[in-house]
């Protein structure tokens, strides 16, 4: 459609790129009650890059990974990947969704080699790759398990591995941590560091907690309530990899200081809209 | 389709509930009577009360058989059956009306059911036909069945075709229409075609809908073959009550009752048995 004079504008050196996008729901019942999810919304995010969005419910940024990953059309301009307009889902963008979305009736294996399988890959190239992808994400022995006996956890730990295995170029995950309890969330965090320095895929990354995504991005956005724009970005320039020892160093405790801040504002302002 | 999966899935919910005596919690186990001692207890109860009632000469001799007249008559129709057919052939033809209708209405509306379920045009164009249909007690049809394929096996066949049918047909469309968003986009993430899509997905996926049609289906199927054999047939066990109540064999008539009940319940766990396999992950 508007691929190539689009990528004549725009250089292929972001691996996500959001041009003038805008994307708005029909109301339930006529056009009055239409809701715009986002409007005139630019980004660029540079391979390889963690990059983390926080920001109050119904602030866009689901409508933002649904864009990236094919799963919605943007109303107006442009979703690039890698300089290729977004058209459908695709295995170059794997996602990790906030539910589990494992199959149940298959079992670990079976719901990590799926994408592959269903591509014809052939099996004796796949399985030893899944084995030792579901050994990296800790869960060895746990091949032929069906997800409904596996923790919330290892189950988040499973999605990981079904979306890495097909070596995207971009890992979408859609608050993927958000079920865990703490001590649970502060491992998956660590882990998807250390998957990050094997594989350096790009990341887009939603959250609530402002905490976590200090600790595992290179760039945070806070984005405000609707039509949702960029409110606040920072750089975390503490180097990779990274420890627990960053979560209470000086530079944690001030980002998060205005990362908390910047969201509250957003969170109130809601609050005293909608009580009007 | 709430209401008929709950009415029919007692089986299932029963084995998912705590025993009672958890929810309870207080007394120790080694007080606690076992559920078997207690459900053995309860069928005592009621046999008691059953002898009591029939030798108490209350009732009117004959309308009311006792259990010992019930097995007496029991031997008698096991050894020279019913009207020149033995007892297993009346079982037996009932089964194979209910057996052949149930299985068509199966391979007709499972398939139909999916596909209205998964495709918007094919979905809008026989859902309502079918919403309008389906509340009509099959019962209903009866009269017609006689007209149209008289008092043979064809007629009887189609009306427990069209019953199964019913009820397999819209939960198959439900079970495909209401796959989970996150499973279909997961898969479309993972690269799935359209036909794996189905296959892999939509199909397991509406497997547990698919379960609880067939368990509905089969249990209105039992109860239609019955029922259409009560009005219009030569044999099986509708026939067999409906004609011993004439001449006023009452015996006969409840054990036709009890033999009905017992081949339902039959029906009903070897059914459950196969949804444990199939659908090992349902509730979990």
């Amino acid at each position: 459609m508007h691929t190539s004079p689009v990528n004549k504008i725009w250089p292929v050196s972001s691996a996500i790129s959001f041009q003038k996008v805008g994307k708005r729901y029909a109301g339930a019942r006529d056009k009055s009650t239409e809701t715009v999810a986002v409007d005139d919304f630019n980004l660029e995010i540079a391979p390889s890059e963690i990059f983390c969005i926080v920001g109050p419910t119904g602030c866009g940024k689901s409508t933002a990974l649904n864009l990236i990953a094919g799963f919605e059309s943007p109303t107006s301009g442009h979703v690039l990947v890698e300089g290729q307009e977004v058209h459908d889902p695709g295995m170059d963008r794997a996602v990790v969704f906030q539910h589990p979305s494992l199959f149940p009736w298959m079992t670990v294996l079976e719901n990590v080699t799926l994408g592959l399988a269903c591509r014809g890959a052939p099996r004796d190239e796949y399985e030893p790759r899944a084995r030792k992808l579901l050994a990296a994400v800790g869960l060895k022995g746990f091949e032929s398990h069906y997800p409904y006996q596996l923790s919330g956890g290892m189950q988040q730990r499973v999605q990981i591995a079904r979306a890495l295995i097909g070596q995207p170029r971009v890992l979408l995950m859609d608050e993927p941590f958000g079920a865990l309890d703490y001590q649970t969330r502060l491992l998956m965090q660590r882990l998807l560091l250390d998957l990050w320095q094997e594989f350096r895929p790009t990341i887009f990354f939603i959250t609530h907690d402002v905490g976590e995504a200090i600790f595992i991005s290179d760039r945070v956005v806070v984005m405000t309530r609707r039509p949702g724009r960029v409110k606040l970005m920072i750089d975390v320039k503490e180097p990779k990899p990274r420890n627990y020892a960053f979560l209470t160093s000086p530079e944690f405790v001030r980002l998060q200081g205005t990362l908390l801040e910047a969201v509250q504002q957003e969170v109130e302002s809601g609050a005293v809209a909608e009580s009007h | 389709m709430a209401t008929d999966e709950q009415q029919f899935d007692d089986g299932l919910m029963q084995k998912q509930e705590p025993p009672r005596e958890s929810r309870i919690g207080a007394r120790p186990k080694a007080a606690q009577v076992p559920n078997a001692v207690l459900s053995a207890l309860g069928v005592f109860i009621v046999l008691a009360l059953w002898v009591g009632i029939t030798s108490s000469g209350l009732l009117k001799p004959g309308y009311f058989p006792g259990p010992l007249e019930l097995y007496r008559e029991l031997v008698v129709l096991v050894k020279d059956g019913y009207r020149e057919s033995s007892l297993w052939s009346h079982i037996g033809i009932s089964l194979f009306r209910t057996g052949v209708g149930f299985t068509l209405g199966v391979l007709v509306g499972v398939p139909l059911g999916l596909l209205t379920g998964i495709s918007r045009v094919s979905g809008a164009m026989i859902s309502p036909i079918m919403a309008f249909l389906r509340p009509i007690p099959p019962i209903a049809f009866i009269p017609m069945a006689v007209l149209y394929f008289g008092l043979g096996e064809a007629g009887k066949i189609v009306l427990i075709f069209w019953t199964s049918f019913n009820y397999v047909y819209v939960n198959a469309q439900a079970g495909a229409a209401h796959v989970p968003i996150a499973y279909l986009r997961a898969a479309r993430s993972l690269g799935l075609t359209q036909r794996q899509l189905f296959f892999r997905v939509v199909l397991p996926a509406a497997t547990p809908q698919i379960f609880t049609g067939l368990k509905v289906a089969m249990a209105l199927s039992w109860a239609v073959v019955v029922a259409a054999e009560l009005t219009g047939a030569q044999s099986g066990l509708g026939y067999m009550i409906a004609d011993a109540a004439l001449i006023f064999r009452i015996p006969v008539v409840f054990l036709g009752i009890a033999i009905i009940g017992a081949i339902g319940l039959l029906l009903n766990t070897a059914l459950n048995f196969a949804e444990s396999r199939f659908v090992h992950w349902k509730g979990r």
